[in-house]
C-alpha cells in the first residue's frame, strides 16, 4: 500500500494486484446529505447524477459512451456522509480514465435540459426505492422521527417536493462547496504500479486548484429522552417493524464492541434473534440489524419482517427480551469467539476482489481518518471482551433511546375512508 | 446511486452463463483445473488457486425446479433449503452453530435446470467445512417440524415479495410467456403450491434426484489438489451410486401475436413492465454474437434502451434487456418502470427502440464499443474462487468447455455487422410480443389495452402468479 497527498490536498492510496488485468478506482468525497438544508434535500445525490452529465471536454452523455466504449464501466453512490465515484476498467484505459475524472472534477457543466431529464430519473429512483417499497418508506419515516435537529433526519434521495424544485444555482453552489480536491480521497487497486498512478495524478489531478472544504456540520442531535413511535398505514400484504437506537459515530471506541454485539445477536442462523424470532417463536420471516458508517452519531437499526397475522408488537416484545438478556447476563465465551471468527472471514471476503478492497480501504481512510486502521481491525476486534459487549448493550439499548416504526397493512377501501 | 441493474440479473447469475458472462482479455484464461470421476459416478472438478486463504465448493445436482410436480411448485427449492435443517448427526440448530462458528457460508437453492449447493470456508477450517458440506448433501433427514417452518416462511415470503413490484415482475412474466411449459412455473413456489408440499414429497425428491452420478462438484481456492482429491474421496466416495432418470425439457414455443397481462397494484405510483418473447438456450451457437448485440440493445448503461428511457427522456431510473438462457430456450425480456402518467410513453419508447434495432441494425462503430466493453468487464467475473467454482460447474453441466472463457475474446471479435443483422432477425422478437405490466389498473388499464389483441388481468394480492392456480393451461 502506497499513499501520497497531492499538492492540492487530495490523498491518493494505491495498492498493486496483478491477478486480473483490471483496475478499480474509487473517489470518496466527504459530502453527503448531512451537508444539505431543508428545501434542497437530496441535492448531494442529484449532484452525483449530474457528475455523469457533461463537463468541458466530455459533454452530456459522452463520459459513459467513451468509458464503456473503451472497456470501462462506472457507478456511484451517495450516503448521508459521502459521495463515492467508482470506475472499473482494464489497465490499458488508465490515462483515459484520468482524463475523464479530471475533466469533471475541474470543469463540470450544467446543461439545463439535462437537469430536467435527470430530475425525472431521480424521481423515478425515489418511486422505486421509497414510494413503492414498504421497507424504503418505513425507513425514511424512522430516520425522520429519530432525528429532530441533525440533518440525518431527511432522506438521501430527498423529499419528492425538493426533487421537483432544485435549481441550477443549487447545483453550482453544491459543486463549489463539496468538490474541492482536498475534500476527496482517491483509492486505486489492481493492475497498476504506484509510480504510474502518481505520474497520472501529477499530470491530471494535481493542477486542479483546491478551495475551502464544506462548512462543518455543527448541529448536534440532542439526547433522546423518551421512546418515539410511529405508524405507517398503507395497502400491503405483510406488516413491517423497525426499531432504531442512537449510537456514536463510526470513529468511536465502541465501534468494535457494537459490531461484535451485532454479530452475536443478529448474524447467521445461529444468532440469538434468528433462533428466537424465526426458529423458535416463528413470528418473523427474518430479522436483521443495520448500521451505516457515519461522521456523526447515528442509528443502529433493527428490521424485522413479521409473519402474516402476527402483531408486530409480538416481534417487538421478543426483540426487547433478547436485548435484555444481553444486558442482564452478557454473552457466552463461545459466542464471542464465533463473532471474532466471523469478522475475520468477512475481512477476507471484502479484500478478495480489487473492487471490495478499494471500497474497504477508502472507507477506513475516510471514516477512521487512516487506512491503516483497516489492518488493525483484527487486533481491535480481538481485544473486545464479553464485558465490553454487555456494557455497550446496556449503554445503547435503553427504552428512552429508541424509535419504533411499524407499517400496518390496510386494504384499499379502508385507506380511502 | 447512479444505476442499479434489475434484481433479476443478479439473482440469475448463478444459473445462467449468458447472463453473467462477457469476454476475456487475450492473456486471460481459466486457471488450470482437473476433472475426476469417482467410482460412484460423482464428477469432481478441482481448481487450485492461491492468494486468498479460502476454499469454495459449488455442487450442481442436475435436477432443478423444472422437475417440480404440477401443483407442488417450489419442491426442488424447498428440498435444497432444507438440506441444512437437520442431518443424521446435527439438528438444524447445531448445523447453524457449527457453520457460523467458523464463519462459513452455506447456500442451497434450485434454478430451473439444476440445484446448486455452495459453501465457502477459510482454508484452515477446511476439515470442519467439508464435514458440514457433506453432512448436508449426503445425510439430510428433513425433520417434519423444519419442513413446516420453512414452507410457512416460503408462503409469507411470496406475499412480502408482492409488496415490492420490482421483485415479482419476472415471476409473472415467466409464467405468462411460458404458460404451460416446465419453465413457466414459479421455481420458488407460490402461496398455494407451497401449501401442497408434504414432508414425504421432499424426502422422496431427495431420494430420487440427489445421487453422485447426478452431481457435479467444483472446488476452487487455496488447497493442494492431491490432498483435496484424497479428502473428497474419503468423504464423498462412499455416497452410494444410484440411477437417476434425466428429465427431458422440451423447447417451449414462442408466443404468437400480442398478449398482455395486467397485474393490479392499486397503491402503485409507478408502472413496472417487461416485454418480449422466447429467447435462447445456453448452448445456442449464436450465443456470443447475441451477447454482443444485447450489450448494445439493453445490456449496459449506454444501451439503446437505457439511452431512450433514461438518458434522453428522463422517464425512468433504468431500462434494459436480457436473455435468461437455460438448457432449452428461456425468456428474453426488455424491462423498465415509469410513473403512472408516462406509462404509455415509456412502453411506446421501448417498442420503438426494438423496432429501431430491427430496422437499422448495429454499425461497425457500435460493435467496436460493445466488444471493448465486454472484454474489459469480463476479468472481474472470474476473480474469486467462488465465481470460478460456479462457472466450471455450470460449464460442465451444460457441456461447455474452457473455450467459453479462453476463446471468448476471439469469438467476440469475430462478430460483424452482417452477423449482428442475422442475430437480430433470428433472436430478437419483432411482431409477436408478450407484455406484463404491474401498476395501478384503474389508471393504466384503459391505456395499455392498445398493445395487445388478448388481455388478461389479476390483482397482485390474488394468490399465485400466472396462470391462476388451479387452472389447466395447454398452449398448443
Amino acid at each position: 500500500m502506497t499513499s501520497r497527498t497531492l499538492k492540492n490536498g487530495m490523498k491518493v492510496l494505491v495498492q498493486s494486484d496483478h491477478s486480473i488485468p483490471n483496475v478499480a478506482m474509487y473517489i470518496f468525497y466527504r459530502i453527503g446529505s448531512r451537508n444539505e438544508r431543508p428545501g434542497t434535500t437530496g441535492l448531494s445525490h442529484f449532484f452525483e447524477h449530474m457528475m455523469f452529465n457533461g463537463a468541458k471536454k466530455y459533454g452530456p452523455g459522452e463520459l459513459d459512451k467513451v468509458m464503456e466504449g473503451n472497456g470501462g464501466s462506472n457507478n456511484a453512490y451517495t450516503t448521508q456522509n459521502v459521495t463515492v465515484y467508482q470506475d472499473w476498467f482494464p489497465h490499458s484505459t488508465l490515462p483515459l480514465i484520468f482524463d475523464i475524472e479530471a475533466d469533471r472534477i475541474r470543469d463540470l457543466n450544467f446543461d439545463p435540459q439535462k437537469i430536467e431529464s435527470e430530475r425525472g430519473v431521480v424521481a423515478s429512483e425515489r418511486r422505486l426505492s421509497v414510494d413503492n417499497s414498504n421497507n424504503g418508506l418505513l425507513d425514511e419515516q424512522l430516520w425522520a422521527t429519530a432525528f429532530v435537529a441533525h440533518p440525518y433526519q431527511w432522506p438521501v434521495v430527498g423529499w419528492m417536493s425538493d426533487i421537483e424544485h432544485w435549481t441550477i444555482a443549487d447545483l453550482k453552489h453544491h459543486f463549489e462547496m463539496g468538490y474541492s480536491p482536498s475534500n476527496a480521497t482517491m483509492v486505486v487497486v489492481g493492475d497498476v504500479t504506484p509510480e504510474e498512478i502518481f505520474q497520472l495524478c501529477e499530470k491530471f489531478i494535481e493542477p486542479i486548484p483546491s478551495h475551502a472544504p464544506p462548512p462543518p456540520v455543527t448541529t448536534v442531535e440532542p439526547e433522546q429522552l423518551g421512546e418515539r413511535r410511529l405508524v405507517v398505514r398503507k395497502p400491503a400484504e405483510l406488516p413491517l417493524l423497525s426499531i432504531a437506537y442512537h449510537i456514536p459515530r463510526t470513529n468511536s471506541p465502541d465501534f468494535y464492541a457494537l459490531n461484535i454485539l451485532r454479530t452475536v445477536v443478529f448474524q447467521g442462523e445461529s444468532s440469538r434473534m434468528y433462533q428466537r424470532l424465526v426458529d423458535k417463536d416463528q413470528i418473523a420471516l427474518g430479522v436483521e440489524s443495520q448500521v451505516e458508517n457515519a461522521f456523526d452519531p447515528t442509528l443502529l437499526e433493527i428490521n424485522a419482517q413479521p409473519k402474516q397475522g402476527v402483531d408486530p408488537q409480538a416481534c417487538e416484545k421478543a426483540i426487547y427480551e433478547e436485548l435484555d438478556r444481553v444486558k442482564n447476563t452478557g454473552i457466552a465465551d463461545r459466542e464471542l469467539e464465533k463473532a471474532k471468527n466471523i469478522r475475520l472471514v468477512e475481512f477476507y471476503r471484502q479484500m478478495r476482489t480489487i473492487s471490495g478492497r478499494a471500497n474497504t480501504i477508502g472507507t477506513y481512510e475516510v471514516f477512521f481518518g487512516d487506512y491503516n486502521r483497516l489492518f488493525e481491525a483484527a487486533k481491535n476486534y480481538g481485544g473486545v471482551t464479553k464485558e465490553d459487549v454487555q456494557r455497550v448493550a446496556k449503554t445503547y439499548f435503553g427504552a428512552n433511546n429508541r424509535t419504533v416504526a411499524t407499517l400496518l397493512p390496510e386494504n384499499e377501501e379502508k385507506a380511502k375512508q | 446511486m447512479k444505476f442499479r441493474n434489475a434484481v433479476r440479473l443478479l439473482a440469475l447469475a448463478t444459473f445462467s452463463l449468458m447472463i453473467c458472462s462477457a469476454a476475456s482479455a487475450q492473456s486471460l484464461r481459466l486457471p488450470p483445473h482437473e476433472k475426476v470421476v469417482f467410482k460412484n459416478g460423482l464428477t469432481v472438478l478441482l481448481m487450485e488457486k492461491h492468494g486468498v486463504p479460502m476454499v469454495s465448493f459449488s455442487a450442481i445436482v442436475k435436477t432443478g425446479s423444472a422437475a417440480d410436480p404440477a401443483g407442488q411448485e417450489g419442491l426442488a427449492s424447498v428440498t435444497a433449503e432444507l438440506l441444512r435443517k437437520g442431518t443424521k448427526t446435527r439438528t438444524a440448530q447445531q448445523f447453524a452453530a457449527d457453520l457460523d462458528f467458523i464463519g462459513g457460508a452455506f447456500d442451497a437453492g434450485a434454478g430451473p435446470d439444476f440445484t446448486t449447493i455452495s459453501a465457502e470456508f477459510l482454508t484452515k477450517d477446511l476439515a470442519r467445512g467439508l464435514d458440514l458440506f457433506a453432512d448436508a448433501v449426503l445425510r439430510p433427514t428433513f425433520p417434519l417440524e423444519e419442513a413446516d417452518k420453512l414452507l410457512a416462511q416460503g408462503i409469507d415470503g411470496v406475499k412480502a415479495a408482492k409488496d415490492d413490484p420490482e421483485s415479482v415482475l419476472f415471476s409473472y412474466y415467466d409464467g405468462y410467456l411460458l404458460s404451460g411449459h416446465l419453465y413457466g412455473r414459479p421455481g420458488g413456489g407460490d402461496e398455494l403450491s407451497l401449501k401442497n408440499i408434504k414432508r414425504e414429497a421432499i424426502a422422496k425428491f431427495y431420494e430420487t434426484h440427489y445421487a453422485p452420478g447426478n452431481t457435479i462438484l467444483a472446488v476452487a481456492g487455496e488447497f493442494n489438489t492431491v490432498e483435496m482429491r484424497k479428502k473428497l474421496e474419503d468423504v464423498l466416495g462412499a455416497w452410494p451410486a444410484k440411477t437417476v432418470q434425466p428429465l427431458p425439457i422440451p423447447s417451449a414455443a414462442p408466443v404468437k401475436g400480442k398478449r398482455l397481462l395486467l397485474i393490479d397494484k392499486p397503491d402503485a405510483t409507478q408502472t413496472y413492465f417487461a416485454i418480449g418473447n422466447l429467447g435462447t438456450a445456453v448452448t445456442e451457437p449464436d450465443r456470443v454474437a447475441i451477447r454482443v448485440v444485447n450489450t448494445l440493445f439493453g445490456g449496459r448503461f449506454t444501451s439503446m434502451l437505457n439511452e431512450a428511457l433514461r438518458v434522453e427522456s428522463g422517464l425512468s431510473y433504468g431500462a434494459g434487456s436480457f436473455f435468461d438462457s437455460r438448457k432449452t430456450p428461456g425468456p428474453f425480456a426488455m424491462y423498465s418502470f415509469t410513473k403512472n402518467e408516462s406509462t404509455v410513453q415509456a412502453l411506446d419508447l421501448a417498442l420503438q427502440t426494438l423496432e429501431k434495432l430491427h430496422k437499422e441494425g448495429v454499425t461497425e462503430e457500435q460493435l467496436k464499443s460493445a466488444k471493448s466493453y465486454l472484454k474489459g468487464q469480463f476479468p472481474p467475473t472470474i476473480e474469486t474462487s467462488g465465481q470460478l467454482a460456479r462457472r466450471i460447474a455450470a460449464n460442465e453441466f451444460y457441456g461447455l468447455d474452457d473455450n467459453e472463457v479462453n476463446q471468448l475474446e476471439a469469438r467476440i471479435d469475430a462478430v460483424t455487422p452482417e452477423i449482428a443483422r442475422q442475430v437480430i432477425q433470428k433472436h430478437f422478437p419483432k411482431e409477436n410480443l408478450v407484455f406484463v405490466v404491474i401498476g395501478k389498473a384503474s389508471t393504466i388499464g384503459p391505456v395499455v389495452q392498445k398493445y395487445a389483441g388478448k388481455e388478461d388481468s389479476r390483482a397482485i394480492s390474488d394468490p399465485g402468479f400466472w396462470p391462476p392456480p388451479g387452472t389447466n393451461v395447454s398452449r398448443k
